[in-house]
């Protein structure tokens, strides 16, 4: 797979050439464009050294049956529209810079922002309420998977699922937004795909809800978590890597450097929200402790799969100990799990009144 | 003299000869065999003499707090830094001695211990750690750093843990923390 970078008077050209043609998404974060190509073959990257006024750098990153290319800009607020050609087959990306003084959105952008579904709110509404926010609840577990299970045979998968319902329909009556669950009913979904989907919905919002369980009986009370870091030499060394090698991305780097960059992009993914993840797991746990008068176990941070690939601010509620006979019971209740519900619920619109207005 | 008295003596003299030819024949058998069946002198200690221990501190859970709580132990201080490793974690899932709470599943057995170049020990349990497991955060979370505290507490050498199940990474051992990644320890969760 050949690289090619080309500077325009208005814009920055991204060729991509294949030897076979690929399927492919984009997808927009920041200062970073993902290009997704699904496809079984393996490749090798070539090239050139480039100038460009836009593009910085290129990440590559390979999966089991895909690869993904990051495309590293080095403005903040870039546009984008892309073009396939076939013989042999290509993929070209153009990007463009948006002025940051200009508050009109090129019509190109609108339509993409549109078609994802974040409709621009009526200017009447509250300040809060403008850009219709995407939240992605993540019942845990499911299916062949049940999670853990209570002395009374309880089970974490239905009482977690119960409870994510109930977050939607307390969201959707009260809160104008998107709610996606990553499963509605009893199915197995993988902890990668559940990631993936937040994304591919450019989430604003990730909750994913669980219950706990201990080796200790008396065990009790809620935890809202988020993403631990290493915050090592090992995870340093890879974002260093990252910052100070974009050349060596691409063409001859070995298989030790390769591996490195396998894991940079996934991980990288969940790092740019710490701050606020912490935040809006410290504004769920405080609503929890109000309303259910749980013991309070407080924010932790741990290093969840499931939170790690998401790009967007993102918890895990750990409602209450299922290995607690008493929590168990609670567990099953339903006035219990709605309580639960607008906890959370209050806990998510306390965070974005307090640090997500635009 | 009589003839009789000859006749002993030479009886004498030829079980005398024979004696002497086993006894260095048997010698020369010795010696060929003496290599094979000594121990190296320096390494061990000798059979008979007391065996060399260490005390070494495991990390186990209690009822009262969410902490890790240590508790001492003697092991073998055999001269394999694996070897004692092996024993710790075997000591680990044995439980405790003084009534704390051990996370593990009962049946979890130790299948295979090793110790990379970078300081990685890789961990590898049987099924039933996973099986058996109790499926939440918190349980995983105390399984995990039981380990790693114990393992990276006791043996300089030993930097980060990696927990492999049936010798093959693992995404979780219940849904939750991510196994596909060396450990560092995590001492804020022990006891005092």
């Amino acid at each position: 797979m050949k690289l090619s970078v080309k500077d325009y008077p208005t814009l920055s050209r991204v060729i991509i050439e294949s030897s076979l043609p690929i399927s492919f998404d984009i997808e927009k974060s920041s200062s970073l464009l993902m290009v997704n190509i699904s496809t079984d073959a393996s490749f090798r990257i070539q090239r050139g050294a480039f100038e460009s006024r836009i593009i910085k750098s290129f990440g590559w990153s390979k999966g089991k049956d895909f690869y993904i290319l990051a495309i590293r800009t080095k403005v903040r607020n870039f546009s984008y529209d892309y073009f396939t050609l076939s013989d042999p087959p290509k993929l070209v990306i153009d990007f463009s810079q948006i002025d940051e003084e200009k508050s009109e959105t090129p019509d190109s952008l609108k339509q993409k922002e549109a078609s994802r579904g974040k409709v621009p709110q009526p200017s009447t509404a509250s300040s809060f309420l403008q850009g219709m926010k995407t939240i992605v609840i993540d019942p845990g577990h499911g299916g062949l998977e049940p999670g853990a299970k209570g002395r009374f045979g309880t089970l974490e998968k239905n009482v977690v699922l119960e409870i994510g319902l109930k977050l939607r329909a307390v969201i959707e009556r009260n809160f104008p937004s998107r709610v996606v669950l990553t499963r509605d009913k009893d199915l197995n979904v993988s902890l990668e795909n559940r990631a993936a989907l937040a994304n591919n919905n450019k989430a604003d919002f990730f909750i994913s809800i669980h219950a706990n369980s201990s080796f200790r009986k008396d065990a009790r009370g809620s935890e809202t978590y988020f993403l631990s870091r290493d915050a090592t030499d090992e995870e340093a060394r890879k974002l260093a890597f990252m910052e100070n090698n974009p050349a060596e991305f691409g063409e001859g780097i070995t298989g030790e450097s390769e591996d490195e960059i396998q894991m940079i992009l996934w991980d990288m993914a969940q790092s740019a929200y710490l701050k606020q993840s912490s935040l809006l797991a410290e504004s769920i746990q405080k609503e929890l402790n109000l309303l259910l008068r749980t013991t309070n176990r407080g924010v932790k941070q741990a290093p969840f799969t499931v939170l790690a690939g998401v790009a967007c601010p993102a918890v895990l509620v750990e409602v209450a100990f299922i290995s607690n006979p008493r929590e168990e019971r609670s567990l099953t209740r339903e006035g219990f799990q709605i309580n639960v519900a607008q906890a959370i619920y209050r806990g998510l619109v306390g965070y974005i009144e307090l640090y997500s207005q635009k | 003299m009589g003839v009789k008295r000859v006749a002993l003596l030479a009886v004498l003299l030829t079980i005398l000869a024979i004696l002497v030819i086993i006894f260095f024949r048997s010698g020369a058998l010795e010696k060929i065999k003496l290599p094979a069946e000594v121990p190296p002198p320096v390494l061990e200690p000798s059979p008979s003499g007391p065996v060399q221990t260490r005390k070494i501190v495991l990390f186990f859970l209690s009822e009262g707090d969410t902490l890790l709580h240590p508790e001492e132990r003697e092991i073998t201080a055999s001269s394999s830094i694996v070897r004692q490793a092996k024993q710790a974690v075997e000591e680990l899932i044995k439980g405790s001695n003084k009534g704390y709470i051990s996370p593990f599943p009962p049946e979890t057995k130790l299948r295979e211990l090793f110790l990379a170049g970078d300081g990685v020990a890789y961990v590898d349990f049987s099924e039933e750690i996973v099986e058996k497991h109790l499926s939440g955060s918190s349980a995983e979370i105390s399984t995990i750093f039981s380990v790693v505290n114990s393992l990276a507490y006791n043996f300089e050498t030993i930097k980060k843990v990696f927990i492999l199940i049936e010798g093959q990474e693992r995404e979780t051992l219940g849904g939750h923390i991510n196994l596909n990644r060396p450990f560092l320890p995590l001492y804020d969760l022990i006891a005092n």
